[in-house]
């Protein structure tokens, strides 16, 4: 009897003990990523296991998840060595003492914006793989040949407006300081300002700057009659029936043009004012977790396995995001699509990932509704904004 | 036969036990392996009552509350007092983590000292040992390292110990310990790279996979004065609301999750950008409560007096097809209502467009049309409950008191203000309330319609129109300066309960609903 006791509990030992061994231990490898990214990672981790002999488990999580589960998950002691996750995160992360800096073996195989998304003071805490950016799309049909420069723009915008067919010469979602932001930054618009080494400072803020006060006065101008003031689903359903000339926002919308049979074309932005403008650059990439037993080899792994064209080239073709690995972007730029978004991207400035961010977006957002409905003027509106951002992050000290 | 009939019950009873104690053990062996002490404590402590409860005659009675304990304290009392907890600490964005833990990080950080030097390695293993050859590139000087003892000598580059049994000018063996290839190297990356070897001042660890250099622990914690010295640069960083601080460098990061008290409920009294708005945002807050249940409840009623009538025809039909609303998912609804809405394209603003002598309403940007919106989508959502409840109720109305008030003579208003209503309220109006409760928190709707919008121009602070006060004590906890604030929103959640608690609590009073049903029975 004693004998069955003992056999029993040894039974449910293990079994207790395979439970909790789904964590990061020593010599064998965790990742955590989305459905986009398991099929790429669960195809190479064969290699690399057979090659050295070390176990990879790839753990399938909802993209939002991943940031979540590693605040839990990490301190306790059940978390991943590597997560897959966007530059965005990296604030919080950091903050939160959740990962560690990485360092590449080729970094000038990768582009620098996407580098530049994952520096964090002076360390790098990512491993870059996709990049995106927002852009033009415009209606062949409609507009032959893109405007190069604002005037241009405003001139096609009025043009095409037809009230009497329904037809609008440009349409974009509203309110939503995501697809605002290069009009603001091509007129001279920041969100955040540098201090000398590069540093985000939360306490200067631009966006009631002259820069961005033009560029929301000539927007409201447009609005006035000749842009729709309307949101993501209904600006989509308004170009892919073809009744707008030009429609700004990101590479996810290709597949839905595409099936509408829209002829367009994607290409970045009119200058503004002789100025480039700069969209909000989002970047992908793989991170290495603060509670990982084997930061050196998520790091081999990364540097020897990951960063390989084919490998890049192959998250690439299960969905779409444009490489930020010089060698695989080369090889998908032959699409048209692509190209443009690197070219977009290139000259984009990454997403805030500071923190202090999360106070910005809905103070933004209410700026551009006011202005754009002509309750305030847009300097009100944008000085408003920014005094309620203000305050926001110093009662947040 | 007999037997079974008679013990039934009893085996029954042991295989549940069983079952339970199976899973309990369980969930204590996983708690030893991970050294949750908190959870093997209560594990025991739950399995032994249980144990005792169901096995022993003496207690009985209990048999039958505890199940139903048992899930009241894991699913209300818990988080209750769980909240509680977080409201009186700095739990978020930037103090995540136990300070035991943030003192680990900091401890193990290092820098590179001016006399750091890197030197190239190879490792040879025997069992489950390392030694390690070092070699610095630019003196040639050479060292062996040894996992047993985590002990390293000088030694010469002819050492009698080093051989190159191969002459191919590398060494292979060292006492007997093989050298390791860069394959073999990666598979025991897990032990060497953990390896902390003490020289001098520094320590000796693996930069990458091919060098070793010294480096110096940056950061101390002294346990009996509680703070932390940074070795580098000669700074103190002493404790201060849940991060180390200096006066000169500020804090460093990460901060910890620490008890500050009632810091959090003082924010909320003091914060100007949570009173100011209040006043506007809970007297809408409490019309919107209102309004939901009057206008629910007032045409759930009606229709339920109509379908209540024998006379109507096709009564099934219509009831199934008035339950629709509530049997869809109210998060779908909402989005689909939103669509309608919109002012540039809904179907809504269309109709009104195309019909003489109106035109289009500005639903989402004033505030006035918004708040009718929402009532209204509400209304769709929230009658088939009302209807549902009082259907039942009406059923329950005795037959006699209508002919008595027939044979007196009174008109179908007198029916229904004298008999039905009264009576119909004694059940229904503890659901009202719960109703009213309800909506008071109806974060769902008010969020996805218009995330708490239009934005009012002028405004000092982000609360928006249609905003009640979960909806904008949501948006205060999570979009501030430093990310989500778990603690100021357990803080708001415990006042807006207090709240919704009190006016319950008159509620009830001031109809004395409780009471009446009890005297009914």
């Amino acid at each position: 009897m004693k004998k069955v006791i003992g056999l029993m509990l040894a039974l449910v030992m293990v079994l207790g003990m395979a439970n909790v061994a789904e964590a990061s231990t020593s010599g064998q490898l965790l990742i955590w990523a989305d459905d986009t990214r398991t099929p790429v990672l669960e195809d190479i981790k064969g290699e690399f296991e057979e090659m050295y002999g070390i176990p990879v488990e790839v753990q399938e999580k909802p993209f939002g998840d991943i940031r979540d589960d590693l605040a839990i998950e990490g301190p306790a002691g059940e978390g991943p060595d590597i997560i897959v996750g966007a530059h965005d995160w990296m604030g919080e992360l950091v903050a939160n003492g959740l990962i560690e800096p990485i360092s590449l073996n080729a970094p000038e195989q990768f582009m620098e914006t996407g580098l530049d998304a994952f520096t964090w003071g002076e360390d790098l805490y990512g491993m870059p793989y996709a990049i995106e950016a927002i852009g033009l799309f415009y209606n062949r049909d409609m507009v032959e040949e893109p405007p190069a420069t604002f005037e241009e723009f405003a001139q096609i915008v009025r043009d095409l407006r037809d009230r009497d067919e329904g037809k609008y010469g440009f349409v974009m979602p509203q309110p939503d300081p995501y697809h605002t932001f290069p009009f603001f930054s091509g007129f001279g618009g920041y969100v955040f300002g540098e201090d000398e080494d590069g540093v985000l400072n939360p306490l200067d803020i631009g966006l009631n700057n002259e820069g961005s006060i033009r560029a929301l006065e000539e927007l409201v101008e447009l609005y006035d009659g000749y842009i729709p003031y309307i949101d993501y689903e209904t600006m989509m359903s308004i170009f892919t029936s073809g009744d707008a000339g030009m429609m700004l926002t990101g590479p996810w919308a290709v597949a839905d043009i595409r099936d509408a049979g829209i002829d367009y074309g994607f290409t970045r932005l009119p200058t503004m004012n002789g100025n480039e403008p700069r969209p909000f650059v989002g970047v992908q990439g793989f991170m290495i977790s603060s509670f990982s037993e084997n930061r050196i080899l998520a790091q081999t792994f990364l540097n020897d396995f990951v960063a390989q064209e084919d490998v890049m080239y192959r998250f690439y073709e299960i969905d779409d995001r444009p490489p930020t690995f010089i060698p695989a972007g080369d090889r998908a730029s032959e699409d048209p699509d692509t190209a443009g978004v690197l070219e977009s991207a290139e000259t984009g400035v990454p997403m805030p990932a500071i923190t202090e961010m999360a106070a910005v977006w809905s103070a933004w957002e209410d700026a551009l509704s006011l202005a754009l409905n002509q309750d305030q003027t847009a300097e009100e509106a944008l000085n408003d904004a920014v005094e309620q951002i203000i305050r926001t992050i110093e009662e947040g000290e | 036969m007999d037997f079974w009939r008679k013990y039934k019950s009893y085996f029954l009873k042991l295989i549940f036990l069983a079952i339970f104690n199976a899973l309990a053990l369980w969930s204590l062996i996983v708690g030893i392996a991970t050294e949750g002490w908190i959870l093997v404590a209560l594990t025991v402590l739950v399995m032994v009552l249980i144990n005792y409860i169901y096995l022993s005659d003496k207690v009985y009675p209990l048999r039958y509350i505890i199940p139903g304990t048992f899930f009241m304290i894991i699913l209300v009392v818990y988080p209750i007092f769980y909240t509680i907890y977080i409201s009186t600490t700095n739990y978020g964005t930037g103090n995540m983590l136990d300070k035991e833990q943030v003192i680990n990080q900091l401890e193990g950080r290092t820098f590179l000292p001016e006399d750091t030097r890197e030197y190239n390695f190879t490792a040879f293993k025997s069992d489950d040992e390392f030694k390690l050859l070092f070699e610095d590139p630019e003196t040639g000087d050479v060292m062996l390292g040894d996992t047993i003892d985590n002990s390293i000598e000088d030694i010469s580059a002819d050492d009698d110990r080093l051989i190159d049994s191969t002459g191919d000018g590398e060494i292979d063996e060292i006492n007997g310990y093989e050298r390791l290839e860069q394959q073999e190297l990666i598979q025991n990356l897990g032990r060497l790279e953990n390896l902390r070897i003490d020289y001098g001042d520094n320590e000796l660890r693996m930069k990458d996979l091919n060098n070793f250099a010294l480096y110096r622990q940056r950061y101390e914690y002294i346990e009996e004065e509680d703070k932390i010295i940074d070795l580098r640069d000669g700074y103190e960083f002493t404790p201060v609301m849940g991060h180390f601080y200096n006066e000169e460098i500020g804090r460093l990061s990460p901060g910890y999750r620490t008890y500050v008290g009632l810091r959090n409920y003082r924010r909320l009294l003091t914060d100007q950008r949570i009173l100011q708005p209040f006043f506007r945002v809970f007297v809408w807050t409490f019309a919107w409560a209102i309004l939901s249940v009057g206008t629910t409840f007032v045409l759930g009623l009606l229709l339920a007096l109509i379908l209540d009538d024998p006379k109507l025809k096709f009564r099934k039909f219509y009831r199934t097809i008035l339950i629709v609303p509530y049997a869809m998912p109210a998060f779908i609804s909402v989005l689909i209502w939103r669509g309608l809405f919109n002012p540039e394209v809904g179907v809504i603003n269309q109709m009104l467009d195309s019909l003489p002598f109106l035109s289009a309403l500005p639903f989402m940007h004033s505030i006035f049309w918004t708040r009718a919106a929402l009532v209204f989508i509400n209304l769709w959502l929230g009658f088939p409950y009302m209807l549902l409840i009082t259907l039942g109720a009406l059923q329950s109305i005795d037959e006699n008191l209508y002919e008595a008030a027939k044979i007196d003579g009174a008109s179908i208003w007198q029916k229904f203000r004298y008999i039905t209503l009264p009576l119909l309220l004694i059940t229904v109006a503890p659901l009202l309330i719960a109703s009213f409760a309800f909506n008071f928190n109806n974060f769902n709707i008010i969020y996805l319609f218009n995330e708490g919008r239009p934005a009012i121009a002028g405004a000092q602070t982000p609360a928006g129109g249609t905003d009640i006060l979960i909806s904008y004590t949501y948006r205060l906890s999570f979009e501030t300066g430093r990310g989500a604030d778990f603690g100021l929103a357990s803080a708001v959640t415990l006042v807006i309960f207090l709240i919704t608690a009190t006016i319950t609590w008159f509620n009830f009073r001031f109809t004395g609903a409780l009471e009446e049903v009890k005297e009914n029975e």
